[in-house]
């Protein structure tokens, strides 16, 4: 049922995406939270948003170039880590969200390549489009433009589930046997969070970027050991 | 003869809009999201089939643009085929229109959302969500949405009204000046997010954890500015991170 659900929601979210609408619903710090209240964690999902949306801020599509699919890539890494938690019975440790990602975000470049080959297939849609306007059957030329979204959503809700699964199957095996792995898997997670954030702000392309970046992570620094988050 | 079209044959043609880039391929792009927008509009226009099916089969011609300012092209292609309905314009205005104005249309909208304001949502609402939690996304999407759904209106609204002066509106907005501001001001809010990012997803858990991150953060800089690639790298990342963690606990100051 819970893959059930994930499908779901990685097909929907891969739809918004390109196909409809745009709202962001699908950006990694929406889509997690998503992911995870459908699946019973929100609380994971909250924790899982920020760095993948930072780690995948310039994921975007300029003109026909193609991104990595950071949507299917987070669903499936949100619903690896609560389901690889719950079997835990911990939650979403660090070391859970760490090994997950580790597994699971090349999902993302696997999901690029589908896409690719869905606007390749899309391609026959548009000549069937053609085909049926000159037979004279106009209504049915245009919504062949609608039959455009099954094939994303296709591709998502069969992709997320299995790498969720394979998540949830090995994550789980590993810190069983491998108690130890814990603690520094926390530090790789930590390491993976402050990439993210550099990755977010490189995707901006800001003049001056270097600069504006290094007086924020030292502004943020600073502010965090006077108030006592950082000792 | 004077054609206008119904607000409800308007507003479909708005709705339809949204699915631009449901059957996006490589051949036509966006031919078959534009043809599927405007078609409610060209059934009004053009009661006799021949004239309608000329009409739609010129829509079919590759079209790419971005989805939210493409909104104007599909506005201003409305406005130019109401003058073709009534013989004031050549069947040809309307491809010209779109042809000429795709591309600059198309530089806008990825310059200012898709390089600016999206991202910029994107890194307020995760530091957002680190530093108040769930409301702080909520109002950042509200908000984002307000003004993308705001923009895709207004451009379709004057594209059909004015057709070509769409772009003296457009450049009105002065869009590529603000989207400059956003890429800075986001810069500033990721690296803003090293230390909150390691103190909420990390928990109390280690003193070495806020460290860890702002190494990881300057030297993920570093290593991205020389070009080299992201997930590559973020494995990299995972992997120090997670040795260092190994010979940390190995000396007993672990985390």
């Amino acid at each position: 049922m819970e893959y059930l659900l994930l499908a779901v929601v990685a097909g929907l979210a891969a739809v918004e995406r390109k196909g409809f609408l745009q709202a962001m619903l699908s950006r990694p710090v929406a889509l997690a939270p998503l992911t995870g209240l459908v699946l019973g964690d929100l609380r994971a999902g909250l924790l899982l948003g920020p760095p993948l949306e930072l780690l995948w801020l310039g994921a975007v599509n300029l003109g026909a170039a193609l991104p990595p699919h950071e949507a299917l890539g987070s669903a499936a890494i949100v619903g690896g880590a609560v389901l690889a938690g719950r079997s835990l019975g911990t939650g979403v440790t660090p070391a859970v969200a760490c090994l997950t990602v580790a597994l699971v975000a090349t999902l993302a470049v696997l999901g690029r390549r589908t896409d690719r080959t869905i606007e390749e297939q899309n391609v026959r849609l548009a000549a069937r489009a053609e085909s049926l306007l000159e037979r004279g059957e106009f209504r049915a030329a245009l919504r062949v433009n609608l039959a455009g979204l099954l094939l994303p959503f296709a591709a998502s809700f069969v992709l997320a589930p299995i790498a969720a699964a394979a998540a949830a199957w090995l994550v789980p095996s590993a810190l069983r046997r491998l108690p130890a792995l814990a603690p520094p898997l926390a530090l790789g997670w930590a390491a993976l969070c402050g990439f993210a954030a550099a990755a977010g702000a490189r995707a901006f392309r800001a003049q001056n970027g270097g600069q504006l970046f290094v007086t924020a992570v030292a502004l943020s620094a600073l502010l965090a050991r006077m108030l006592g988050i950082w000792r | 003869m004077e054609v206008t079209l119904p607000r409800a044959t308007l507003w479909r043609v708005f709705w339809r809009s949204l699915f631009l880039q449901a059957a996006w391929n490589r051949r036509g792009m966006q031919n078959l999201g534009f043809a599927y927008a405007i078609a409610p509009a060209l059934r009004r226009l053009y009661p006799e089939r021949e004239r309608r099916r000329a009409a739609l089969r010129r829509h079919l011609s590759t079209f790419n643009c971005h989805p939210y300012t493409a909104a104007a092209i599909v506005g201003g292609a409305i406005h130019h085929e109401e003058r073709v309905a009534a013989g004031e314009e050549p069947e040809s205005a309307p491809l010209e229109y779109k042809q000429v104005l795709q591309g600059p249309l198309a530089a806008v909208g990825d310059g200012f959302f898709w390089a600016g304001l999206r991202p910029f949502a994107g890194a307020l609402a995760a530091v957002g969500v680190l530093a108040v939690g769930w409301p702080a996304l909520l109002a950042v999407i509200v908000l984002y949405n307000a003004v993308q759904l705001w923009v895709r209106f207004s451009l379709f609204r004057v594209g059909y009204r004015y057709g070509d002066a769409v772009v003296d509106r457009l450049a009105a907005l002065s869009l590529p000046a603000w989207g400059a501001r956003l890429r800075s001001a986001g810069t500033l809010v990721a690296g803003a997010g090293v230390t909150l990012l390691a103190a909420r997803s990390v928990g109390g858990a280690g003193r070495w954890a806020t460290a860890v991150a702002i190494a990881a953060a300057l030297a993920g800089w570093w290593v991205l500015s020389r070009g080299r690639r992201l997930l590559p790298s973020a494995y990299g990342a995972m992997l120090l991170g997670t040795l260092l963690g190994a010979a940390l606990g190995q000396l007993g100051g672990g985390p």
